[in-house]
Order: C-alpha cells, then structure tokens, then sequence
C-alpha cells in the first residue's frame, strides 16, 4: 500500500494534481458553500473515512462521490454505486453481500455481493434511508469488522471497501422517529457532506450553463451553441426543482431545439417563462381520491388571483378589486389575509 | 433546520417607510429578527455595526438604487458574502440581468407572496449555514490530522 522512495512519491504527487483537476471539473461553481465544498472533498478523499452525503435529488451527491473515489489512492480500483431505494427489499442484502448456492428460493449458484464487486475500491450506498433496519446492523458490522457475511453462509469474510452514504432525505429525522439506527447513524456521519440545491447557490447558474455547453461543444466539435442574455436570465430566475440535473437536461434539450445555435427565450419551456414562480399547492380539477384540505386550497386560489389582479392593474388595488368583483374594503382585508405584499404598500396602513 | 432561522438579522432596506413596516412585521411575525433602514446610507452604515444575517434591498430609491448598493457591499470583505435579496416594482429583464450580474441571492418583484418571501430568505440562510458546516468539518478534519501527526 505505502509508496516508499523518491520516485514512489513523485508519482503520487503528479497523480494527486490530476485528481485535484478532476474534482474541480466535476463540482461547478463559483459560490463559498461550493468552493469550501471543493476543499472539504479535497481533504477528505484521500483518507479512508466514512463520508455521509445529503442533499436534495439531483444536487450531485454520486458527483460528489465519484470525486472522493477519484481523488483517493482506491481511484484505480472499482467504483460501485447501489441505488438501496431501488433494489427490492428481501433483494437488498443478497446483492450487497452475495449469497450461497440454496441460500433462498431462486439461488441456484452461489454470487458474490457488490461489497466483493467494489473489493479495494469504494461502494456508493445511495438512498441509505431506505435500506430495512436489519440490514443496517449487518451494515454497521461491515464498518466496524470490515467483514461481511453472504446470505446462507456462515462464515464471515474481510472486505477492503471504503463506504460513502448518501441520503436525500434528514437521516437525523428517520433516527428520531426510530426508522434508522442511530449506531449506524453516527458510524456514518464521521465526515457529513452537505450539498446545497441549485436555487440557494443561484448565482452559479449561469456558470453551470456555460459549463454544460461547454460539454456539448467537446462532444460535437464545429458546433458552439450560446445563450442570449433574456434566456440567461429566464434560467437564472427559475427554481429549479430537480437541481443541477434538471438544469443540465435543460440545457442539452435547449441546445437541440434552439435554431442558429443560440438559445433564445422562445425555446424555452413555459414553466420558465412564466413570471409567476411554480406554486406549492396544486389546484385539482377534481376532487382526488385522497381528498384536500378545502380551506389552503380556497387560500390559495385566492391568493394567485388576488396576486394576478394586482399584476394586471400595476398595483393599483380600486382597479385589481374591480376584475375581482369584490368591494375595496373587502379586497383590502382579502390582500392582508392573503399575504401578498403590494407595491406601494402606503395605503394597506389606512385600512388598519 | 428550525433553528438555523430562529433569529437570523434580516435587515429591511426600502425608503418606502410603510412598506418597511409591513416587511418588519411580517419577519417578526415568521420569527426572524428584521432591523429597517430607510436609505442606501443607512444601510451601509448600519451593516458596519451590527452582523445581519441576509440584506432586503429595495431597487429603487433616492440616495443610491439597489444595485449600487450591493455594489458597495461586495467591495467591502466584510460584507462582500451576506446575502442579498433585491425587491423590485418594476419587473424586466434589464433589472434581473443586472442582478444576476452582480451575483445577488434573489431578485423578487412585487406584489410578492409572503410565502415566497419567507422561502427566499430561508433559502440564503440555508446556504450560508451550509457554507459554514462544511467550513467546521474542515477545520475539524485539519484539527485531528495535526494533533495525530505529532
């Protein structure tokens, strides 16, 4: 394992540098919470620690992953990502630690699990929070041991593998409610990676467009796609629920649809271009089957159009009472209920 | 994540003295800590003294408009990383291009919704907090490697 020798460390440190590049290809962005990020990963990475990562879906957590394997002295050996969320449950511990021949119905032959499968490298378990709480003691066990079990076997086995953890979801919630071992929990959280979503870091948006055109451009060399400033603005602007991913789907489907390589407003999705940010509360058609709650759904109705009545009339409130129907008096004491904060709020205070 | 806005120093930048009031009282009423300035001097004045947490400013005043403004902040080290949210009567493309030049947290136009207003400001303490987690790990991390090395 330790290099020994001049030429040994020479090696390391010109193998280091190029690591330390792919990191900062991997984990755009220009704002502190990102460059901090950068450091944290930089100095984790080579290490063996235990790293837990969260964030919201689509954030970069396997990004994030794959940098520390990268950057780690394991980054020649596999690198294993496991969805826990999407392997069926009784299926979960047989693929992760294999199993023997007649271990359950189905096992004809003996297989070996993904902890054998990553062996010297680094296995990803994303989704942590759904992995079943039987198996999380197995799973703490491989921490502490480093050994596993295959299902139907009884003798234990060493594995060399470094584990990452991500998790979308508050782990320390499922630990409160009792849905995730707090052992496990804590074995986990030795170095907690955080990665904030797209829209509380906006300011790196327009890097990241450029980034991923970028990419397209070295991918389709001859063919430069660019952005017009009203477009720009129109994705700065958005929330941008499904993150980073969502972001750079939007930008490769732009760069297909858009004429003359450049992206103007006219290609984009009305989800972009509406003004109105994407409301919380949706407003069925019908009654759903799980019912509604009545009253946030009639708050909410009105809210938007007492909201739209207020765009449409540039905040004058007689006129925005008028397309509603209502009295002033009336649309005054709605607007206060309602939230919404007027332009040239002076006269909210005269019908205080 | 209660905590992290518990009393975070929201400071309310807008001329407009009624308007101020209102955005006073509906962060006092989330539980925030909202302090008013009614000028772009006050602002920068009031900022040297007191830490505050995420900055509102109003786009358009007398003294100095919003942009210039947070251009003063960023100029400053101590400043340069609060967070600011620029609120704007009048919604084009010049004004959020403008502010996304110059890298603000959010731009929201009026009439805003209190419940934007509030995930807005949620959204950069978040960050901030975030950034400063990750910054704690960090040190930590450099802590132990130097106590083991000796």
């Amino acid at each position: 394992m330790s290099l020994s020798g001049k030429a040994g460390s020479e090696v390391k440190r010109v193998d280091f540098e190029g690591r330390v590049n792919a990191v900062e290809k991997a984990l755009i962005g220009q704002h502190p919470a990102i460059t901090k990020l950068r450091a944290l990963i930089e100095k984790v990475a080579p290490s063996d620690v235990t790293v837990l990562i969260s964030g919201e879906s689509g954030v970069g957590k396997e990004v994030v992953a794959r940098a520390i394997h990268s950057m780690s002295q394991r980054h020649a050996r596999p690198f294993v990502p496991v969805n826990c969320a999407a392997i069926p449950r009784d299926l979960l511990e047989s693929e992760m630690f294999g199993h023997e021949r007649g271990a359950f119905t189905g096992a004809s032959g003996t297989r070996q699990g993904l902890f054998t499968a990553a062996s010297g490298g680094t296995i990803l378990l994303d989704e942590i929070g759904a992995m079943p709480m039987e198996l999380q003691a197995k799973l703490l066990r491989v921490l502490e041991d480093g050994e596993v079990r295959p299902v139907g076997s009884d003798r234990w086995t060493m594995v060399d593998v470094r584990v990452i953890a991500a998790s979308n979801t508050e782990l320390s919630v499922s630990v409160r409610k009792g849905a995730f071992s707090e052992d496990l929990f804590y074995r986990l959280q030795v170095v907690p990676i955080v990665v904030p979503p797209l829209r509380e870091r906006r300011s790196d948006i327009p890097v990241l467009v450029d980034h991923f055109l970028e990419c397209i451009q070295e991918r389709t060399p001859g063919r430069k796609v660019t952005v017009t400033r009203e477009a720009m603005v129109q994705l700065w602007s958005y929330e941008w629920p499904g993150n980073v991913r969502e972001l750079e789907n939007m930008v490769e489907r732009l760069a297909i649809l858009c004429d003359d390589s450049t992206i103007d407003p006219r290609v984009l999705p009305p989800a972009l271009t509406s003004k109105p940010r994407p409301a919380v509360i949706e407003i069925p058609a019908s009654l759903p089957a799980g019912g509604v709650n009545l009253q946030s759904l009639v708050r909410e109705l009105e809210g938007r159009l007492i909201n739209d009545a207020l765009k449409q009339t540039a905040g004058n409130k007689q006129a925005a009472a008028k397309l509603l129907g209502l009295k002033r008096t009336t649309f005054a004491a709605k607007l206060r209920r309602s939230g919404v904060i007027a332009p040239g709020a002076a006269d909210d205070d005269k019908d205080d | 994540m209660e905590q992290t806005h518990r009393s975070a120093r929201i400071m309310v930048v807008d001329d407009d003295r009624d308007t101020a009031a209102i955005l006073v009282r509906y962060l006092q009423s989330e539980g925030f800590d909202p302090i008013e300035a009614n000028s772009g001097n006050e602002c920068l004045r009031l900022v040297r003294k007191q830490e505050v947490d995420v900055i509102l400013l109003d786009l358009m005043m007398p003294d100095m408009d919003g942009f210039q403004i947070c251009k003063v902040l960023r100029e400053n080290p101590a400043t340069a990383e609060i967070p600011v949210i620029l609120i704007s009567a009048r919604d084009d493309i010049e004004a959020r291009a403008e502010s996304m030049s110059l890298g603000v947290g959010d731009f929201l136009a009026k009439p805003i919704s209190r419940r934007q207003l509030v995930a807005s400001i949620r959204a950069q303490i978040e960050v901030v907090a975030t950034e400063r987690n990750t910054t704690a790990t960090l040190s930590r991390i450099e802590g132990r490697r130097g106590n083991s090395k000796d």
